[in-house]
């Protein structure tokens, strides 16, 4: 009786978990997976909408692994985003150690950094526009100050491939981002290890390499994961503020959907899937690296 | 990326509708077509249909306010309610289109009634049979339009950068590449008529000059004007009139290889360059504001009154004018209302395209938007054709009899690809490959 009881109480208990995550699995497994499938099947030449169906067919792959350009955008990609990452989190850091020290405003300014999280990325993208660009403010500013003849004359920071209009939008953006996912792990893990480290004799460059860096580090881990993922995906930044020739992959995508020359989404395609493959690749050995340092330093 | 939601719905909305083709839309169609359903019978069933989906380039703000404020209400009073749906590029209604033929809607059943197009959206449109059917001459508007073959006038409303449009796209709007200099900065003496002239220019005034990258349209048409000018045979647009097929790869290379050679050499010459790379703009948007800014002294793009409406708006500098650039070869061209094959309201997509080549609507249109009249003035009263040139914005800094004299057509719409995917490798990246090798691998993608 207990046995039958307890068997049916645990089938209940399956059926609610099943039927609380169908909803995500419907929507990974259709919207995205569906997505996935259709775009790696076009990326071997299916496309019969367009008339062409050459199934299984790797040379939009291989014409595009084999041009120079490819790697020259993919560089690029990989540049624009590890670079934003690293200051963005350096700075992130940093702010989340000063939160948690008490001072003047402090809760003034704990509203204040948050707000590039609730203003779009598009809205950076014009702010820079509006601000940088050689016909933006600081150079009319800097024009009608005497300091340059015209506007043009202005240093060129957007549309470099240097990319500093980019990193700069990405930083903008993202330094409230890994803030928040630092600063709620140090509220978690409280201040008494760190004093402890202090009353024993470490110096503060020991006590942050040696006691907040390790436990802030899933923190760390988790928000430059999204934010490096996204960086690698991202569109409109470097539409808008890149600097032509070579672009990055995701633009490089974008021009060969938008060509009038329809068989050339193919090969569109062959590159979503490889700035897919190669952000997969690269995240998931992040990860991995991530996951050996947490098990040799004894956590799981 | 952008599409295959698209498509992934189109396939799924194919599984729950099936091919149920629409019989009413199939008989109206092809009732219209033959002739034996007059106009009376259009325009009822557009006010049985009731709206008319028409998909145009947003990017206009004048003409989006004319379309709300104009066409709506002359549309509202023939029964018909405009949906005017603005696109960031024209592109995006073709693959609707195609996505949705594609997935088994037919006659009747796609979303898109209306597109403002031309040259390569066409053409593909054409090419996937994805067209309502040759119904410009049967417009009552049509007597606006020259239809006389042994006309040579006529040639703008029979090819569309050299497709044959064979009545399936009704010509709106007229076009000319011209460009515009600010006076302020280059005096009358160096504003140059030639290429050479241009080159010379730009050795003494480094970078203040660049044109729209290819593959965008306004790029495509630069490159396509310094092709023409550099013609070995010395026969500018001419050669360029007839398909691939009929010129072949090596000899449209033989003519393309001085103007690219040309462009090549500007390269260093050109924006932010400094003897590199320089920076091309990715539209006309990003041109004008180069041209606003003084970044650069001049700006050519398809514009017949650009500066005049230009001026006007405050888009352009105050003392920006027009001046005849290349000499003997300023594109021009026209622009198109198309009906798609599967249109959900054929009726009401004949009945706007018909007014949108009615005298008044021209008329109006040029007067508020600038947009030059796509029906030909030989055609009308001579009270419309005083009418048309009341409304003109008119010119600045040059007689409107020059800018007639100094005209080329397009380039054939199978040519454009080559030459954009030649001037894609050779300029924009690099290549050392010889332009015959490009252009033959060009043309061979473009058959596969």
């Amino acid at each position: 009786m207990t046995q039958a009881r307890h068997d049916t109480m645990r089938r209940r208990e399956r059926l609610r978990v099943i039927l609380q995550l169908t909803p995500i699995l419907a929507v990974l497994f259709v919207l995205f997976g569906g997505a996935l499938v259709l775009a790696v099947l076009q990326s071997l030449g299916f496309a019969p909408w367009f008339g062409v169906n050459t199934f299984p067919d790797f040379s939009y792959f291989g014409a595009l692994w084999s041009s120079t350009s490819f790697w020259w955008s993919l560089g690029l990609t990989l540049y624009y985003a590890t670079v934003s990452t690293v200051i963005a989190l350096v700075l992130a850091v940093l702010l989340a150690l000063a939160l948690i020290k008490a001072f003047p405003g402090k809760t003034f300014y704990k509203y204040l950094y948050k707000l590039p999280l609730m203003i779009p990325y598009t809205v950076g993208i014009a702010l820079a526009v509006l601000m940088l660009s050689n016909g933006g403010m600081l150079s009319r500013l800097a024009a009608f100050a005497g300091l340059i003849d015209d506007p043009g004359q202005f240093p060129q920071i957007l549309k470099t491939h240097y990319g500093w209009g980019i990193i700069a939008v990405y930083v903008w953006k993202q330094v409230p981002f890994i803030t928040l996912a630092v600063y709620a792990v140090l509220l978690g893990i409280g201040r008494e290890t760190e004093e402890a480290a202090a009353i024993l004799g470490a110096d503060r460059k020991t006590i942050f390499f040696r006691v907040t860096l390790p436990q802030i580090l899933p923190g760390i881990v988790s928000s430059t994961l999204i934010c490096f993922a996204f960086n690698v995906g991202a569109f409109e930044a470097p539409f808008i503020l890149g600097g032509g020739f070579p672009d990055t992959l995701p633009v490089v995508a974008w021009r060969y959907f938008n060509d009038a020359d329809y068989t050339l989404q193919l090969q569109g395609m062959a590159t979503v899937v490889s700035i897919g493959l190669v952000s997969g690749v690269i995240l998931f050995a992040y990860l991995a690296a991530y996951r050996r340092y947490e098990m040799n330093m004894g956590r799981n | 990326m952008r599409s295959t939601p698209k498509y992934l719905a189109a396939a799924l909305v194919m599984y729950g509708t099936a091919a149920f083709a629409d019989e009413q839309a199939q008989q109206f169609r092809d009732a219209f077509l033959d002739g034996s359903a007059g106009w009376d019978t259009v325009q009822a069933r557009a006010k049985e249909e009731g709206t008319v989906n028409l998909y145009y380039w947003g990017g206009n703000d004048v003409l989006n306010v004319w379309m709300d404020r104009v066409v709506a209400p002359a549309l509202e009073a023939e029964g018909v309610k405009l949906n005017p749906v603005r696109i960031t590029s024209t592109k995006d209604a073709i693959d609707l289109v195609l996505a949705e033929k594609n997935s088994g809607k037919g006659v009747g059943e796609g979303s898109v009634d209306a597109i403002w197009l031309n040259g390569e959206n066409f053409a593909t449109l054409k090419r996937q049979d994805a067209l309502f059917g040759s119904f410009a001459q049967l417009l009552p508007n049509a007597v606006n339009i020259e239809w006389d073959q042994s006309d040579s006038r006529s040639l703008l409303n029979f090819r569309d950068f050299g497709v044959e449009t064979e009545g399936k796209e009704m010509p709106w709007s007229g076009e000319q590449y011209v460009c515009a200099v600010n006076a302020a900065r280059v005096e009358a003496g160096d504003v140059p008529s030639t290429f050479e002239e241009l080159r010379a220019y730009l050795e003494k005034n480094p970078g203040k000059f660049t044109y729209i990258k290819p593959p965008h349209y306004l790029g495509n048409t630069f490159v396509q004007a310094a092709i023409y000018a550099h013609n070995p045979d010395g026969n500018g647009a001419e050669a360029f009139q007839a398909s691939l097929d009929e010129i072949g790869a090596a000899e449209l290379a033989r003519l393309i290889t001085p103007g690219l050679e040309y462009l090549k050499e500007l390269e260093p010459l050109l924006l932010d360059a400094n003897g590199g790379k320089p920076r091309y703009p990715e539209d006309n948007a990003a041109l004008d504001g180069l041209f606003l800014n003084g970044e650069v002294n001049f700006n050519c793009k398809f514009g017949l009154y650009a500066v005049a409406t230009g001026l006007a708006t405050g888009t352009y500098p105050e003392q920006a004018q027009e001046f005849i650039f290349p000499k003997g070869n300023m594109i021009k061209n026209k622009n198109y209302l198309a009906i798609p094959a599967n249109a959900p309201n054929p009726a009401a997509a004949l009945v706007l395209v018909n007014y949108m080549t009615s005298v008044d609507s021209q008329v109006s249109k040029l007067k508020n938007v600038g947009m030059p009249a796509g029906i030909d003035p030989w055609k009308l009263s001579d009270e419309d054709v005083a009418a048309l040139a009341e409304a003109s914005p008119g010119h600045v800094g040059v007689d409107p009899a020059e800018l007639d004299a100094n005209t080329a057509p397009d380039t054939n719409a199978t040519l454009v690809d080559v030459i954009e995917a030649t001037w894609l490798d050779y300029i924009e990246r690099g290549s050392d490959a010889p332009i015959a090798d490009i252009v033959a691998r060009a043309a061979e993608n473009l058959n596969k």
